[in-house]
């Protein structure tokens, strides 16, 4: 019965102090998202509004997206439309290509991880550097963000240190967060300046100015496209808002949601290109056109990648983003690993304890919990369903529809409260593990009601 | 048909009901008694610092005094006198060690510290790759919340424009809030009249 992710959430609950720190570390971010949220009378009306303003917008995206492109090209922007992730990974080649780029700084994208393009491009001989701090530690590590607003939490200021020492000439046994920081901006400082072209994503794209909206707290995105004489801008097509006003919605839920801070440090406009250089802006689709015709999914759309579920969910904070098989980890990765491969990505459907918990704190509202509860109830239909848990299942049928045996059972029960561990706690019984079984009543509560016991 | 057709006709045919914009207009964001004095305190909890200038003082002789070790200094206002190097003139890797830059702020927000800095040079690299930076802002200029200044935000000729609010900062290495990731390592706003 053991799913992909229950082995690797085994392998990550190992080490037991580390696990504690994870939990406990996203519950206090999570906790500092509630006195953010609590702050603000408006908070609510926010989430409402801005979970309304995106149903519109997707299902008007055509209107909103033919507007952002034409006011992005009043700007000057060479604005490029890509199918899937091969497309946008040639377009971007291409661009460099013409540039005659050989290295370019990047700033955190997930829509790039979800295209691969980091492994295509230096396959074709560009460097890629990234310089978001956390991306940048995994990238030097040659591993992968285990979570999308935190990437490189899972790793310790030591192994940093370590990393360093080897990588960027360090100070033997310095582990100080702040040396090592300051390590990386001094090495960073150097590929800003050598880089031909940068590479930013976006939060947002604002379909009245033709504007891409990033939001950082390092600074990096704006770095990365204030000195090389090239912007690329990657952006999903869901991306794209209306205008300023709902941007201000937006603005105010983001930061509060995803890291408990009043904002992120910058939120920067790129509406034109530099004098002298040049901006083009890649518009992904990757698969989102056919999640608008999804009835049950298709409000998954309305995601800004803000992390706050992955922060409050239960099995997350426990098991760690390497447990899930898909890139993006916990309850919103769990629904857009479904909808890019329902085959492929099952495993994760599991991971979910359906305490709702990351519904009530979604700054747009998506249903994450019901969703998940979906995708389970079609895992048969995939032709997933855990074997056991159907004969299970058959049996539960046939105990429940027929009384006699049903009461006969219950009857028998308690019995088991004796029952020596070994018969209970094996390999057979997977409610055992790690967790102590309930106790059967001595009777039944129809019992006790036909003794008069019940007033 | 070009793959923007393409994208854009498939989008059509997949969208199964429509949903009306809300109306925005009726959000009533956060207000303060006092806003200069909200902006104050959420400048200092996000990393900033703030200094009020008395009219009629100089904004050299304050930033002199602020960053008595500074050697180098970059802006393109006319009254920043001891700018030894201009942003208007100057590539934007030429700006890299500059020890404070100077840049003036144009809309202040009280609910989260966010200064709104229109590009008004060439490069607006010297917002992020100076050591330090100093933002000079009009009191009259500080509203309450992000729907205000939204509301007054018009994009100029550079097209480019960042709200700012303090310094540049990470917690990427062990959840260890440092300041000075990638940019400014530490911000001052000067309020003036």
């Amino acid at each position: 019965m053991s799913t992909q992710h229950t082995k690797a959430a085994k392998r990550f609950l190992h080490n037991a102090d580390k696990a504690k720190w994870h939990d406990a570390t996203f519950w206090s971010v999570r906790a500092k998202r509630d006195t953010m949220a609590m702050s603000l009378e408006e908070w609510e009306e926010l989430r409402e509004t801005a979970s309304r303003i995106k149903k519109h917008t997707i299902t008007h995206m055509d209107k909103y997206l033919e507007m952002f492109a034409n006011n992005a090209e009043k700007n000057g922007t060479i604005v490029h439309w890509a199918k899937d992730a091969d497309e946008f990974n040639d377009i971007v080649l291409k661009i460099l290509r013409d540039h005659n780029v050989r290295k370019m700084v990047k700033s955190k994208s997930m829509l790039t991880e979800e295209c691969e393009m980091n492994p295509y491009l230096e396959k074709h001989g560009i460097e890629v550097v990234e310089t978001d701090l956390g991306e940048r530690i995994l990238q030097l590590m040659e591993s992968k963000p285990s979570h999308i607003v935190m990437p490189a939490i899972h790793i310790t200021q030591e192994e940093v240190g370590q990393l360093f020492e080897e990588k960027l000439d360090s100070e033997k046994d310095n582990y100080d967060p702040t040396y090592l920081t300051y390590c990386a901006r001094m090495s960073l400082r150097n590929e800003f300046i050598e880089s031909q072209a940068g590479m930013t994503g976006a939060n947002f794209g604002i379909a009245e100015t033709g504007e891409v909206v990033v939001c950082t707290n390092e600074g990096n995105a704006d770095m990365s496209v204030a000195i090389p004489k090239l912007h690329i801008a990657a952006i999903g097509l869901e991306k794209v808002i209306p205008d300023y006003q709902s941007l201000s919605i937006f603005q105010r839920l983001l930061a509060r949601s995803a890291t408990g801070q009043p904002t992120t440090t910058y939120t920067s406009h790129f509406g034109k290109a530099r004098p002298g250089a040049e901006m083009h802006i890649i518009l992904v689709d990757n698969g989102r056109s056919s999640i608008i015709a999804d009835s049950e999914h298709w409000e998954t759309l309305k995601c800004m990648r803000c992390g706050a579920c992955m922060n409050t969910c239960p099995v997350y904070r426990r098991s760690g983003g390497y447990s899930y098989t898909y890139f993006i980890p916990g309850p919103i990765g769990i629904n857009l690993g479904m909808l890019r491969d329902k085959y492929k990505y099952t495993d994760n459907v599991s991971a979910c304890s359906l305490c709702c918990s990351c519904d009530n704190v979604c700054p747009v509202k998506v249903n994450l919990s019901e969703q998940i509860y979906l995708w389970r109830q079609n895992l048969d239909s995939l032709g997933k369903a855990d074997p056991m848990k159907k004969t299970m299942s058959r049996g539960m049928k046939t105990l429940f529809g027929h009384p006699a045996l049903y009461n006969m059972a219950l009857k028998f029960a308690p019995i088991a409260n004796h029952a020596p561990r070994p018969a209970l706690y094996n390999s057979l019984n997977a409610w055992g593990k790690g967790r102590e079984m309930p106790k059967f009543a001595k009777e039944s509560f129809q019992t006790m009601w036909k003794k008069g016991k019940i007033k | 048909m070009s793959r923007k057709e393409d994208i854009l006709s498939r989008i059509r045919e997949n969208i199964r009901k429509s949903y009306d914009m809300p109306d925005i207009s009726r959000i009533k964001g956060i207000q303060y008694p006092d806003v200069i004095k909200q902006f104050e305190e959420i400048s200092k909890t996000v990393g900033g610092k703030v200094v009020k200038a008395v009219p009629g003082e100089d904004i050299n002789s304050i930033i002199k005094e602020l960053y008595p070790d500074a050697k180098i200094f970059a802006s393109n206002l006319p009254e920043i006198t001891i700018a030894s190097k201009n942003p208007d003139i100057l590539e934007a890797h030429e700006l890299n060690g500059t020890d404070v830059g100077i840049i003036k702020g144009q809309i202040g927000v009280a609910e989260n510290g966010c200064i709104w800095i229109p590009q008004t040079m060439k490069e607006r690299a010297v917002c992020f790759i100076s050591e330090y930076l100093v933002i000079i802002i009009s009191g009259k200029n500080i509203v309450n919340n992000m729907h205000e200044a939204y509301s007054r935000i018009k994009m100029n000729g550079y097209g480019y424009g960042c709200f700012i609010s303090g310094p540049s900062k990470t917690a990427d290495i062990a959840q260890a809030l440092v300041m000075g990731a990638q940019a400014a390592r530490g911000v001052t706003v000067i309020i003036t009249e």
